[in-house]
C-alpha cells in the first residue's frame, strides 16, 4: 500500500513529527478561514506598517540630525571695529577649551561676500547700502560630535560675556530641540503602533478562537483519545504565528513600495534639503525585528485563544 | 477493588444542580475482559456513567476506580494518559467530516507520538480489521451509518485500548447493522479488551447475551 512508508527512508523524531503535524494542520486551517485569517492578516500587517514607517522616519532623520551635529559650529560673531590683540584673546579663549577642531576668522567682506554667494537672488538688494552690515565672526568647528554638552555650554557663555563678542551662535542648540521633537514623535509612533499591535492581536486570538469553534468537534476528539495538550494546543498556536510572521512580512513588502515610490518621486528634493544624502530604507536589523514582533504578536494571539483548550 | 476488577464504583453519584441526580450510590464493578450491557430507559444514567469513566466529569461522591486509579484524583496530565487507555464509540461516530477514512483513524496514533511507520501500519490493519481497506480515501459522508460506526470502532481500536466504552453504538442504525457491529465487538472482547457497551436495545442485549447492568433514574435496578 502506498501509505505504508518505504523501508529505509529515515524516520522524523517525535519533536519533527509534531512539528509538521502542527504546521500541517495550522496550514490547511488557515486556507479554510482565509477569509477571516484575511482580517487578522490586515490588522497586523497594518500595525507593523504604521509602526515600520515612523521607525523609517525617524531613522531618516536621526541620521540627518547626527551628521548635522557632526559638521556643527560654532560661530562667535564679533563687534565691529575689534582690535587684533582683543581678538587674539578670544582666539586664545577658544584653542585654550580643547572643544575647537579648527577655526576660521570670517572678516567683514568675507561675510558679504558669502551673502552674496549663498544668496544670490538677495544680493542686489546689498548694492545699494552705504556700510557693509555683516559682522566679522570666528567659525569654530567642534572636534566631534561626542564633546561635552556641559563644556560647550560653558565656553558659549563665556565668551558670549567677553568684550568684544556681540553675539555666540551655536547649532547645537537647535538640533537638541529637533531630536527632542522628533524622541516625541518616535515615542507618539511607538504609543499607536502599541495600540494597533493590541488590536492586531486581539483579532488574531478571536479569528484563532473561531477556527476554534469551527474545529470543536475535531477538539473534543483529541481530549477523548488523550492527545497531549501541546498537540491539541500547537496547531493554533502556529496559526497565529503564520498569520502574524505573514502580516509583518507584507508589511515590509507594502513598506518597500511605500518607500520606492517616495524616493522616486521626493528623492531628489530630500536630497537637496538633507544634504546630497539619500533616504534610506528601514535597516536590516529593524526589518527583522518588525517580523519578528509581527510573529510574536500572532503567537500571543493564537497562545490566548489557544488556552481555553484545557 | 476487587481481584480482576477493571472497573469498580462504590456509592458513586453524579449530582446536577442541587436534587438532579443523574446517578445515585451505584456500586458496580467490572472484570478484567468482561463485555458488560449497560442499559436503562432515555435518562436512566447511562451516558452520565460513560462520561465519568471518561473522566468528561468528576462525580459529586463516591469512588471510580479504574485499573487501580481513582479517576477523582487524576491530575490534568495523567487524564490524557488515562484517556489513552481507554477506547471509545459513540452513536453520532464523531468522525471529522473533513478527513479521509484513512486520516480519521490515522490521526490518532499521529498525535500520540507513534513512529509514521507505526502509524500506517496500525492504521491499516485496524481499517481491513472492520472491513473498511478497500474504503480509505473516501470522506465520512460518503459512507453508510454501518461503515462510519465502523470507522469510529477502528478509531477506539487503533491505540489498542485496554477498555473500550461504547454510548448506544447501534442507536442510529438498523437491526441487520446494530448485530454487525455488535459482532465487531464481541470480536474485540474476545481478544481480551473490556467493553461497556450503554444500549436501551432490549432486544439485542438479549441476542448478543452478555451481562447487563440495568439503571433507572441513576440507580443500579438489576445486575444480571
Amino acid at each position: 500500500m502506498d501509505r505504508l512508508s518505504k523501508p529505509g527512508r529515515p524516520e522524523p523524531g517525535p519533536i519533527v513529527r509534531a512539528l509538521q503535524y502542527h504546521l500541517e494542520e495550522a496550514l490547511a486551517s488557515l486556507w479554510r478561514g482565509r477569509r477571516a485569517n484575511l482580517l487578522a492578516v490586515i490588522t497586523i500587517t497594518t500595525a507593523m506598517f504604521v509602526l515600520g514607517g515612523f521607525l523609517a522616519v525617524t531613522s531618516n532623520l536621526r541620521q540627518v540630525v547626527t551628521r548635522w551635529s557632526a559638521a556643527a559650529e560654532f560661530s562667535v560673531f564679533l563687534q565691529d571695529g575689534l582690535s587684533g590683540p582683543r581678538r587674539s584673546a578670544i582666539e586664545r579663549m577658544i584653542d585654550q577649551s580643547g572643544l575647537a577642531a579648527s577655526r576660521e576668522y570670517i572678516s567683514k567682506a568675507e561675510a558679504l561676500v558669502r551673502f552674496k554667494r549663498d544668496f544670490p537672488d538677495l544680493a542686489p538688494g546689498t548694492e545699494g547700502l552705504q556700510e557693509n552690515p555683516f559682522p566679522a565672526s570666528l567659525e569654530v568647528r567642534l572636534r566631534s560630535a561626542a564633546v561635552d554638552r556641559k563644556a560647550l555650554e560653558a565656553l558659549a557663555a563665556r565668551l558670549a560675556g567677553t568684550d568684544g563678542v556681540a553675539d555666540v551662535r551655536y547649532d547645537r542648540r537647535w538640533l537638541d530641540r529637533l531630536m527632542a521633537i522628533m524622541g516625541l514623535v518616535q515615542w507618539a509612533g511607538i504609543a499607536l503602533s502599541g495600540v494597533l499591535v493590541v488590536a492586531a492581536a486581539l483579532t488574531v486570538a478571536n479569528v484563532v478562537r473561531l477556527a476554534l469553534y469551527v474545529r470543536r468537534d475535531e477538539v473534543e476528539i483529541m481530549q477523548l483519545v488523550g492527545a497531549p495538550i501541546a498537540y491539541i494546543r500547537g496547531p493554533f498556536v502556529v496559526e497565529g504565528i503564520l498569520q502574524g510572521g505573514l502580516g509583518a512580512v507584507l508589511a515590509i513588502v507594502l513598506l518597500a513600495l511605500a518607500f520606492g515610490a517616495t524616493r522616486a518621486r521626493y528623492g531628489a528634493l530630500a536630497a537637496g534639503f538633507f544634504g546630497q544624502t539619500p533616504i534610506q530604507f528601514l535597516p536590516v536589523h529593524l526589518s527583522i525585528l518588525l517580523v519578528l514582533g509581527g510573529t510574536i504578536v500572532g503567537c500571543v494571539g493564537g497562545w490566548v485563544a489557544a488556552r481555553s483548550v484545557r | 477493588m476487587g481481584p480482576g476488577s477493571v472497573i469498580e464504583t462504590e456509592g458513586l453519584s453524579k449530582l446536577y444542580g442541587r436534587s438532579a441526580y443523574a446517578l445515585r450510590d451505584v456500586t458496580v464493578s467490572v472484570a478484567k475482559g468482561e463485555f458488560v450491557f449497560l442499559t436503562g430507559p432515555s435518562g436512566a444514567g447511562k451516558s452520565t456513567f460513560l462520561r465519568l469513566l471518561l473522566r468528561e466529569e468528576l462525580p459529586s461522591s463516591g469512588r471510580l476506580v479504574v485499573h487501580g486509579r481513582n479517576l477523582a484524583t487524576l491530575a490534568a496530565g495523567q487524564v490524557q494518559a488515562y484517556r489513552r487507555s481507554v477506547g471509545f464509540v459513540f452513536q453520532d461516530f464523531k468522525l471529522i467530516p473533513r478527513k479521509t477514512i484513512y486520516e480519521n483513524v490515522g490521526f490518532v496514533p499521529r498525535i500520540l507520538g507513534v513512529p509514521v511507520a507505526q502509524q500506517s501500519r496500525r492504521t491499516f490493519q485496524v481499517l481491513k480489521w472492520v472491513g473498511l481497506q478497500h474504503r480509505l480515501n473516501a470522506f465520512p459522508a460518503e459512507l453508510s451509518g454501518g461503515e462510519q460506526q465502523r470507522v469510529a470502532i477502528a478509531r477506539a481500536l487503533v491505540n489498542d485500548p485496554m477498555i473500550v466504552l461504547a454510548d448506544e453504538p447501534t442507536g442510529n442504525l438498523d437491526p441487520d447493522l446494530s448485530l454487525e457491529i455488535m459482532t465487531l465487538f464481541r470480536e474485540i472482547n474476545a481478544a481480551g479488551t473490556t467493553v461497556v457497551v450503554a444500549t436501551h436495545d432490549r432486544d439485542l442485549i438479549r441476542r448478543v447475551g452478555r451481562r447487563t447492568i440495568t439503571l433507572d433514574h441513576g440507580q443500579v435496578v438489576e445486575t444480571r
